[in-house]
């Protein structure tokens, strides 16, 4: 009996003892954060770095009561020599005010010089690329573009206004992979109001592929490819091709690329692009894209 | 026998002091401002954990840096996690150690102490002592401190372009109450 006491005793002691070593409070407390993590649902953040990947929609969205004003150029071809300054002599532009309205939508609304458009979108993110308690390997966005051109009509033909739209249906799937690498399809769907030959289809699809590749921690490295689905094309049309880099500097992204489509436009881009990069039909551009907050900040 | 007894009163004692000489908390707040001459950030987490065991005088503090809400824009607080603290590669912050002062924690009231640790921020180890207060309310303990992180010391660098945005010296005040475990 009295052994048997001092056994338990000294048992439990050395229990206390043991105990008291064995506790190490940061592995404490980092398993209960492990423990937490996988209660939650992380949500991928920065995708790509803007809305556009070069010339096209990125997944990305604009926060609720953000506007992002765009002031988009792209120069004349590079291969006008000296003469042209290598394409800087002839500059067309687009500006665009892209507004966000909630967490999963935003429109936006643009100018382009070139062929006098004006553009607008709708853009819905369907799916939010997710890992700990919702796990979803991809995001997936909707966007339903509307462009309008008003350059003068020279057509004899009867006039009507609905003759000048365009619309862009888009699905945008992407997944960011590592910190560094995101990779995004864009199924394209173009309507084109009126075509200008009979043999010219109205309906043109196009698949685009563009990704991102972080180099430093404010600067990626940009390619974009629209890949023209044969028998739903313009004749005469290649496929559209850029790459650049993105540059961020606090409120500001530029975005400095070389693209062998002159227009901004999902149509004027993707379905009417003609330059070659084989022949130099190379145009340089930029994008900036400036945000502003348009709700008040909270006083504190 | 009595003296058996004894020793078998004090092990269920030391046994009763041990598990309830850790004090945790998961739901600290920290804040965070950078005062530049251009530019005022202020960004908030309550999601700081804390364990101090009374035992043996030391301490642990975590916290996650994707939790901190705040910042003047959604982009700013997207280039907190992206440019500067790399969340992604570094998604804590810690601070653990020894307090320097013994404290009876038997008594209740406030003190002042030194918690003598390494603060570990953005994957960079600064061994650090922090000036904090104390108070013991018999249930739980309180508490509070402000103290200062250079940038620089963490390896953050601060790009030219925001220089008279973003301070290089950020203060932080933190405050949390750990209740027993």
């Amino acid at each position: 009996m009295l052994h048997k006491t001092c056994f338990t005793a000294l048992l439990m002691l050395a229990a206390t003892l043991l105990h008291a070593q064995e506790i190490d409070l940061n592995k404490m407390l980092e398993e209960e954060q492990k423990k937490e993590d996988q209660k939650k649902t992380n949500y991928t953040e920065a995708t790509f770095k803007t809305t556009r990947i070069i010339n096209g929609h990125s997944i990305e969205n604009i926060a609720p009561g953000i506007m992002d004003f765009k002031i988009s150029h792209r120069f004349g071809t590079v291969n006008g020599g000296v003469y042209d300054l290598f394409g800087l002599d002839n500059a067309s532009m687009r500006m665009g005010f892209d507004f966000g309205i909630t967490p999963r939508f935003m429109v936006g609304v643009g100018r382009s010089t070139f062929q006098k458009q004006f553009d607008g979108f709708l853009k819905y993110k369907i799916l939010r690329q997710s890992s700990g308690y919702k796990t979803m390997p991809i995001s997936m966005a909707f966007i339903t573009s509307a462009m309008v051109t008003t350059l003068k009509i020279t057509d004899p033909s009867p006039y009507y206004f609905s003759n000048r739209l365009q619309f862009a249906h888009q699905l945008l799937i992407a997944r960011k992979f590592s910190e560094g690498t995101s990779i995004q399809i864009t199924p394209t769907l173009i309507h084109y109001n009126y075509v200008p030959l009979a043999t010219d289809p109205n309906d043109l699809l196009a698949i685009g592929i563009g990704g991102r590749q972080k180099i430093w921690p404010r600067v990626s490295v940009n390619a974009e490819y629209y890949y023209l689905v044969p028998g739903y094309s313009f004749a005469g049309t290649t496929n559209s091709f850029s790459m650049g880099v993105d540059l961020e500097t606090g409120g500001h992204v530029f975005q400095l690329h070389f693209t062998n489509s002159r227009g901004m436009t999902e149509r004027t881009f993707i379905t009417e692009t003609t330059g070659k990069w084989s022949k130099g039909d190379i145009f340089f551009g930029f994008n900036i894209s400036r945000v502003f907050s348009l709700k008040k900040k909270p006083k504190k | 026998m009595k003296v058996l007894l004894l020793i078998f009163m004090s092990c269920c004692l030391s046994a009763a002091v041990v598990q309830h000489g850790i004090y945790t908390s998961n739901n600290g707040t920290v804040n965070f401002r950078s005062e530049a001459p251009f530019e005022l950030i202020n960004a908030t987490s309550k999601e700081m954990k804390g364990a101090v065991d009374i035992s043996k005088n030391n301490f642990a503090f975590r916290i996650r840096i994707r939790s901190f809400e705040g910042f003047n824009s959604p982009l700013q607080r997207e280039h907190f996690n992206e440019n500067y603290m790399e969340s992604e590669k570094y998604p804590e912050a810690t601070f653990s150690g020894k307090i320097i002062e013994t404290i009876n924690y038997e008594q209740k009231g406030k003190y002042t102490i030194r918690a003598k640790g390494i603060l570990t921020i953005h994957g960079v180890e600064q061994e650090r002592i922090i000036k904090s207060e104390m108070e013991l309310t018999g249930k739980s303990i309180l508490i509070s401190s402000s103290f200062t992180v250079l940038l620089s010391d963490h390896q953050i660098p601060i790009p030219r372009v925001v220089k008279e945005k973003l301070a290089n010296e950020i203060k932080v005040d933190i405050k949390t109450e750990l209740l027993p475990k």
